[in-house]
């Protein structure tokens, strides 16, 4: 649910860029016709500019996944014990003088 | 490397697979990724699997994976019936495969079989002269017969080779520690730090053998290295808050009249004393009060 609605988003912010594009591409169309110096884009332009642009980032952090944190003290990263170094392991320790209590085996 | 909330998903799965939840080969998986040494269980819950002819068939490939653990397993739990089993049928599928032929050496180890296992482990590595796990094998095989330096003599001639094998360092050290060797020992944890030096783990216990070695310089190093586990836990470790602790008062106990830096330690110790009375206050209040009994006789005698 979340994805889809980051997903829907970002292309929202996607199409609103590129009307953004569109309009500004017209606007110096207008101002060739009426002879006049491109300065910049009108301002309801930049305001979509600017709208493209928060809901395209909020939509990029989203949708690929969560933040992994990258302090060492954090639970994901807090090594609390090592692996048991099973190249090393060996066989004659007190499962010798204490077999299993089970009736285990392969069938078949 | 077993992260904390790795550690408490290994303890829930445990937890549902044995009270009969379900999810045994996500289990296993994870017991196999972190590399935690649980014989009894992954014996008992894979031949669970193995012998229900539709859940192994649903693993797939893998099913050859989880006979290879279970044929370990049962090697650590005696169970030798069970590993020959398994190793048959692995046999019978991989004829031509080095590593079932190591899996059946170290049968014939388990079993006590050692000339046996020494010269199948030989012949593999006339084949192939760097195989890292055979050579691994014969260092725990003379552990194993109870043969400590010539253990430390392989694992020094394979370390000359293969220098960047952490786990080999681990195990060295951790061998040098048993004979009491803490010169050496210090040593394998250097070699440690420098290849990992941001697992905690190693700190810590190189500050551990610092601190038993003694003497005013290495009492220091050690509270350094304590601090540096503090610093990288988030103070989190209560064995490296004990050890800021020790090594406070043993320092104030050797530098008397030289109190030189005295009130910086001071005041890391009494940080220390803090987060632990702070940590105990939450998770064992009963036992507050011999802890703040071992605070005080630290303090009285520095």
């Amino acid at each position: 649910m979340a994805l889809n609605l980051g997903f829907v988003v970002g292309i929202l912010g996607v199409v609103i860029l590129s009307h953004a594009a569109y309009s500004t591409v017209q606007y110096r169309g207008l101002l060739k016709i009426m002879e006049e110096e491109f300065s910049g884009p009108p301002l309801n332009v930049v305001v979509e500019l600017l709208l493209g642009l928060v809901l395209c980032m909020w939509a990029a952090l989203t949708v690929p996944g969560t933040f992994l944190s990258i302090h060492p003290h954090s639970e994901e990263n807090r090594i609390v014990s090592l692996p048991a170094n099973l190249d090393f392991m060996i066989f004659n320790h007190r499962a010798r003088v204490f077999p299993v209590e089970m009736d285990l085996n392969l069938k078949h | 490397m077993v992260s904390k909330t790795e550690e408490t998903q290994l303890n829930r799965l445990e937890n549902q697979v044995d009270n009969g939840g379900g999810g045994a080969w996500e289990y296993l998986c994870l017991v196999r990724k972190l590399k935690v040494r649980r014989s009894e269980k992954v014996l008992k819950h894979g031949l669970s699997i193995l012998n229900d002819i539709k859940k192994r068939s649903s693993l797939g490939p893998d099913e050859w994976t989880l006979y290879e653990q279970v044929a370990i397993a049962a090697m650590d739990c005696q169970c030798l019936d069970v590993a020959k089993d398994c190793i048959r049928l692995l046999r019978k599928s991989f004829p031509e495969s080095k590593r079932v032929g190591r899996l059946e050496a170290m049968l014939l180890e388990a079993k006590g079989a050692w000339a046996e296992a020494e010269k199948a482990y030989s012949s593999f590595l006339e084949e192939n002269p760097l195989d890292q796990v055979i050579h691994k094998r014969r260092v725990a095989m003379a552990k194993a017969q109870g043969n400590i330096s010539g253990a430390i003599e392989w694992l020094n001639k394979y370390l000359e080779i293969f220098m960047a094998d952490h786990d080999a360092w681990r195990e060295l050290a951790e061998i040098y520690v048993s004979l009491q060797m803490y010169k050496q020992a210090a040593f394998c944890y250097e070699e440690l730090i420098l290849s990992q030096p941001t697992v905690p783990l190693h700190h810590l216990a190189y500050a551990d053998v610092l601190y038993t070695l003694g003497g005013l310089e290495n009492l220091q190093t050690a509270k350094k290295y304590y601090a540096s586990v503090i610093d990288l836990t988030g103070g989190k470790n209560i064995r490296a808050l004990f050890g800021i602790n020790l090594c406070t008062s043993a320092i104030g106990q050797l530098a008397k009249g030289r109190n030189k830096e005295d009130k910086e330690s001071s005041e890391l110790q009494s940080l220390a004393a803090t987060a632990l009375e702070k940590d105990y206050k939450q998770r064992a209040p009963d036992k507050l009060s011999l802890l703040t009994t071992a605070l005080k006789s630290l303090k009285v005698s520095s």
